[in-house]
């Protein structure tokens, strides 16, 4: 069976249309197309036929003819085209041609591929880990103190709303600060007793959060919240006063705010690479995070450091300390992942605690035994007014 | 062949749903890399669907050269943003210093930092406009003929960042001769085959145009006179009508000036072959309002669905808290591409079929004597666009 049809054809030279007659014969390894611009057939070889992709006309084909050298365009194509339009002769040519369907790619595409890729990553991570990182230090050092205690507000107060709405359980809405005033006093004086004789560039505004979560964290401005989970899973009062002295080290090193800068910087470049996806917004969310938790590890150990030298000025000990991190590090607690995922955990960090306790003398503890009870009930105020 | 040829466009709402919910999602799942090949299928399907008397267009473009071009738009984007950051801090912190008021230097990190970086960005955004629509032209085909515009990206920079000084400096009155000036520049150097283009007319013919614009500026006006003699229920209705009327009016300026464009375009050395539109303000804004309204509501019943199934696992306990946001992310991810799918095929397709429907080119006898021109072969393909997430889905 021979098939003989009627087609456009463009010979890609110039604008004109021609109608031609397109032929196939049973056994051809060719097209002929008769009445082109020339009174000599043209003969397109199956094997070399290439069908456009992606038509929104699926009743008409489009054909043109390979052409693996000197393109000038991102096809690897004739210029010439063939437009078809009879669907006997489509469905022999898709049965018929080995390649109709076929992408041919330009030779070399996937070294330039690689080169390109490694250039962009190269330069994203410079940007992402060597310039945002310095303009955040040097923007920290920049921003009002004022400003800076309005903003932690806000952030403590957004981290509130957020504890608030994801505890499905908890019955009551409404502030989760817990303020019993026997409480508060004993929070007072172990802050006073670790901060005594440091002079501190933020006023301190401590919060405890009526929550389950063992955690606690440092947002700018001096503001730091414990959440009630802290107290009841920490092993003393002690161990209570290093995490603080922990987070007054991440205040004073100014790490929230720099965090949330840096933060800011990188989404804008992450969300650039990104690009405007469905969903791009979460894998930025991603991305940061994995980020953070590179960033954070040194930080962390500056406010180790940091918190040492505050209990050792007090006259704490550090076992409190060596003995928390040390239960954290075996996960005792299911709940204490949370605190793992904010404050990663090295054994280092136990050993360094337990060295600095044993050089220790004249400690006394932190708080009174009665201090350390009205602190761990420093919630409960809440739940007898209700 | 008639010497008239008028645009048709064939394409399908259920064809072009489905490969945009398939192409976004993929999309999705690739990170974002996907997007480049995901935006060279619908424009292969939209340019295909576009034809003059059964002759329709080709685009050539692919998503390899896509993402290629914008591996190299990230190595300056990123060197050019971080080294412009950093001057711009330097200046920051100078100006900063010599603040002499606390009012000065809050002004500053407020607005100037923020002004400024965008301020360092600008060009770049017009530097990718062109070179976005100069790769797209050499990447389009009609008859087997190529369309090409000449390099002139730079020059289109400083020339866009003038005339939105002098329009905001004047505020809005010269907004005419800004569209007019830029559209000329990029038609004069666009060619198909070895036909120029020409854009003839001239700008103060794009005042009638301006109509709507006008009386919603009127309103407000109004609206304020009312505020100053205390006329607060006066002043909030003709406010918010002013509001609404310099909405409709930016549409409508943007048709009408469309118009006149295509009225006084030209192709070929003796300006041979013109052009004529039709688009109606009303059909298109009626699809544009009716359309949205139809995608917000079914956005809404799609995540509505989509999330209430995770949601309902939690409620039961079938999944612990945790485990529960992947299904939840990747519904959410879903409904936006169902969105996004809807808005292309409820809102952008239908203005795409009335606009090219009303699409004439006269003179298409000149057409024959067009021949190949020599093809561009320095475009970066459209890295600087993606980068700076430019022109949509189109």
């Amino acid at each position: 069976m021979m098939l003989r049809v009627s087609a456009r054809y463009y010979d890609g030279a110039n604008a004109a249309r021609r109608n031609v007659r397109v032929i196939l014969a049973e056994d051809g390894t060719a097209l002929t197309i008769l009445g082109g611009p020339s009174a000599q057939a043209i003969h397109w070889p199956l094997g070399r036929l290439r069908a456009l992709p992606g038509r929104a006309v699926p009743t008409r084909m489009i054909l043109a003819l390979h052409k693996p050298l000197h393109s000038r365009d991102a096809l690897l194509l004739d210029p010439a085209r063939l437009d078809i339009g009879d669907p006997p002769l489509i469905a022999a040519l898709q049965a018929r041609c080995p390649h109709l369907m076929r992408r041919d790619l330009r030779t070399g595409v996937a070294r330039r591929l690689v080169q390109r890729g490694a250039l962009a990553v190269a330069a994203l991570a410079v940007m992402l880990f060597m310039i945002l990182p310095r303009m955040a230090d040097m923007l920290a050092g920049l921003i009002p103190v004022e400003r800076e205690v309005a903003f932690g507000r806000a952030v403590v107060a957004q981290i509130e709303a957020a504890l608030g709405a994801a505890d499905l359980g908890a019955a009551d809405i409404g502030p989760l600060d817990c303020a019993a005033p026997e409480g508060r006093a004993a929070l007072e004086a172990m802050t006073a007793r670790l901060t005594d004789g440091t002079d501190l560039a933020y006023p301190l505004e401590i919060k405890v959060l009526n929550h389950e979560m063992v955690n606690a964290f440092a947002a700018p401005g001096g503001q730091i919240v414990i959440m009630r989970g802290l107290l009841e899973k920490a092993g003393g009062a002690d161990a209570v006063a290093a995490v603080l002295a922990h987070e007054i080290g991440h205040v004073e090193a100014r790490d929230a705010t720099r965090n949330a800068l840096r933060a800011a910087g990188s989404a804008g470049l992450l969300s650039m690479v990104m690009g405007d996806v469905t969903g791009g917004a979460a894998a930025v969310f991603l991305g940061e995070r994995v980020m953070q938790a590179s960033y954070t590890r040194e930080a962390e150990i500056e406010a180790d450091l940091f918190a040492l030298q505050l209990l050792n000025g007090a006259n704490v000990s550090s076992r409190g300390m060596a003995e928390f991190f040390a239960a954290l590090a075996e996960g005792g607690s299911p709940a204490l992942p949370v605190y793992l995922s904010s404050h990663p955990v090295s054994a280092g960090r136990a050993v360094h605690a337990e060295a600095n306790a044993t050089r220790q003398s004249n400690t006394a503890p932190v708080i009174s035994d009665a201090q350390w009870a009205a602190l761990r009930r420093i919630c409960d105020a809440r739940i007898r007014q209700r | 062949m008639s010497s008239t040829l008028k645009g048709e466009y064939g394409g399908t709402a259920r064809a072009l749903f489905w490969l945009a919910l398939r192409t976004a999602m993929l999309t999705t799942l690739t990170l974002g890399i996907y997007r480049f090949w995901s935006k060279t299928r619908i424009r292969q399907y939209v340019w295909s669907a576009v034809s003059a008397d059964g002759d329709s267009f080709e685009y050539t473009g692919t998503g390899l050269e896509k993402f290629l071009g914008f591996l190299a738009a990230i190595v300056v984007l990123a060197l050019y943003l971080g080294a412009v950051q950093m001057i711009l801090f330097y200046f920051g912190l100078t100006i900063f210093g010599s603040a002499e008021t606390q009012v000065q230097a809050q002004a500053f990190s407020q607005f100037g930092a923020l002004g400024v970086t965008s301020l360092a960005v600008m060009p770049l955004v017009f530097f990718a406009h062109y070179r976005a629509r100069r790769h797209k032209l050499s990447r389009t085909r009609w008859r087997g003929l190529r369309f090409a515009a000449e390099a002139g990206a730079w020059g289109y920079v400083w020339r866009a960042m003038w005339h939105w000084a002098l329009t905001l400096m004047s505020l809005g009155l010269l907004l005419p001769r800004m569209t007019f000036c830029l559209e000329k520049y990029k038609a004069d150097r666009s060619w198909y085959g070895d036909a120029p283009f020409h854009q003839g007319g001239r700008w103060q013919g794009l005042y009638p145009a301006m109509k709507h614009l006008v009386i919603g500026a009127g309103l407000i006006l109004l609206s304020g006179a009312f505020a100053l003699s205390g006329a607060w229920v006066m002043m909030s209705l003709w406010g918010v009508l002013g509001v609404i009327w310099i909405g409709v009016g930016a549409l409508s300026y943007k048709i009408h000036s469309f118009t006149y464009l295509a009225r006084h375009l030209s192709l070929g050395d003796m300006g041979a072959i013109k052009f004529d539109a039709a688009p109606d303000t009303w059909t298109i804004l009626w699809q544009m309002i009716s359309g949205g309204l139809l995608v917000s509501l079914a956005t809404g019943a799609a995540l509505a669905l989509l999330g209430a199934i995770p949601l309902a696992m939690i409620g039961s306990d079938a999944l612990p808290f945790g485990l529960a946001i992947i299904p939840l992310v990747l519904g959410y991810m879903l409904a936006l591409a169902i969105s996004s799918a809807l808005s292309l095929i409820w809102v952008t397709q239908p203005i795409l079929r009335h606009v090219v429907a009303g699409c004439l080119l006269h003179g298409a006898s000149v057409l024959d004597g067009v021949v190949q021109r020599n093809a561009d072969t320095d475009t970066d393909a459209e890295g600087f666009a993606d980068a700076l997430d430019i022109g949509g889905a189109l």
